[in-house]
């Protein structure tokens, strides 16, 4: 394939989203100015691997990249910010499963929902940032990028079950975190 | 309200029954469940008044998320500052000259455009005969495959995979024949139907080009003459009783080779 071409495509495929890459890059670094540097990066990852695209979701597929850039950057450059695999095992499985969590609260439409919808900005962006990376992620690509489970799993390459715990978990995490700030 | 059975799962597994229940409640949020689980997780949730909270609290959260925490615009430089580290990459990559590959997503824009462009009509134009009848068929089926994220039905380079495939899909398999050697090498197949008729198309690649093979049975002979429609080569000829039909946008002179070594490949 021709520069030209190639330089075609990666208008095409990637160019797009470069909005929801660097939002990405956002959360899991937390700093504009890494974001721009992860994005950029990622960029150019996107663009040398991009004749091996095979079709798809391009978006899935640019978040892919940019979510490893992301790890691999904050690797280089801020080793201690990253969770150890066995730090999540252990939040995977912690003490209250999904239905004690859920428990406690009053139910029925209720001043409960009310007072979630009405959440503080600044707490809701600390309660995510608060999150293990890997519930992170699933709720970003989840609620705020709009992926389904089968492409959040993809980008995660975990299976969807998976993503279907981290996302509830993550949740339950935001959740507790409004209430308890309330 | 549980039931003493789940209550019992639940004790014996923490993970369990009442987990699942909670999962199900946030998927049945996001939008992922098919009808049937959707209706049983409506049903539940009437019935249990804790798993209708969960899904009162997970609506709020997300309403919260969506008005609160709107997704941040990147800054204006962004798009220029990987403009310009792209640039000294594609000079390297065009110094690499890399192997071309299929551009499956280039050609199907392409050929929206073009179906777009065509808007039905004038597409069909070319139906002066059975035979151009036929040919616009043929077209479709390559075009239709195209823009399909596969273009295939069976992926295979072993003619002993591909052509079995077809039996039991169709009332006869094709003669499928291996040019790999000639550098065609056989991508796989599908079903493509012609007027009513279900029929075999074998997928063979050249370069980052893709021929599709239709054969079809019982049909009335064809010349054995290439032409152009709408800037793909077709080429047809028949053998044995079957009309094959070669369609691609590789150019004549290559089309031709493989319609040669088709027909003389020994079975």
């Amino acid at each position: 394939m021709s520069g030209e071409a190639t330089r075609a495509r990666f208008e095409r495929i990637v160019q797009p989203y470069l909005g929801d890459a660097y939002a990405l890059a956002r959360w899991i670094t937390g700093d504009r100015a890494d974001s721009e540097d992860v994005v950029q990066e990622a960029c150019l990852r996107a663009f040398r691997a991009i004749d091996g695209y095979a079709g798809g979701n391009a978006r899935a597929w640019v978040l892919t990249i940019v979510r490893n850039t992301a790890y691999s950057w904050l690797a280089r450059n801020r080793t201690a910010v990253v969770t150890a695999v066995d730090d999540l095992a252990a939040a995977e499985h912690a003490n209250a499963n999904l239905a004690e969590a859920s428990a406690g609260g009053a139910y029925g439409a209720n001043p409960e929902s009310e007072l979630i919808a009405m959440a503080d900005a600044a707490r809701l962006e600390a309660a995510i940032a608060a999150l293990p990376p890997q519930f992170r992620d699933t709720l970003v690509l989840r609620d705020f990028q709009g992926l389904d489970y089968r492409e959040i799993a993809a980008v995660t390459e975990v299976p969807v079950g998976t993503v279907m715990s981290r996302l509830a978990r993550a949740r339950q995490r935001l959740i507790r975190a409004i209430e308890a700030g309330e | 309200m549980t039931t003493g059975a789940t209550q019992a799962t639940t004790q014996a597994t923490p993970h369990g029954e009442d987990d699942r229940a909670i999962l199900l409640v946030h998927a049945y949020v996001d939008g992922e469940l098919d009808p049937a689980n959707a209706i049983a997780v409506e049903q539940r949730m009437a019935a249990e008044p804790k798993l209708a909270a969960e899904r009162a609290r997970v609506e709020a959260l997300r309403h919260a998320l969506r008005e609160r925490l709107p997704q941040e615009v990147p800054p204006s430089g962004l798009e220029l500052r990987v403009r310009r580290a792209i640039g000294p990459a594609m000079e390297l990559s065009v110094a690499r000259a890399q192997p071309p590959r299929p551009t499956w997503l280039a050609l199907a824009a392409a050929v929206m455009i073009a179906i777009f462009a065509s808007s039905g009509g004038t597409w069909y134009a070319l139906q002066s005969s059975a035979n151009d009848g036929t040919a616009a068929a043929v077209i479709d089926g390559h075009l239709r495959a195209l823009m399909a994220p596969q273009p295939i039905d069976v992926k295979s380079s072993d003619r002993h995979t591909v052509k079995p495939w077809f039996n039991g899909r169709i009332p006869q398999a094709p003669r499928v024949v291996d040019l790999a050697q000639d550098g065609f090498p056989l991508i796989g197949g599908r079903v493509d139907v012609v007027g009513r008729t279900p029929v075999p198309a074998l997928v063979y690649g050249r370069h980052q080009h893709l021929i599709s093979l239709t054969a079809i049975p019982d049909a009335p002979a064809a010349l054995a003459k290439s032409r152009s429609v709408r800037g793909y080569n077709l080429i047809a000829w028949t053998a044995d009783g079957v009309t094959y039909w070669a369609v691609s946008d590789l150019n004549t002179s290559e089309l031709e080779t493989f319609a040669r070594l088709f027909r003389d490949a020994p079975l």
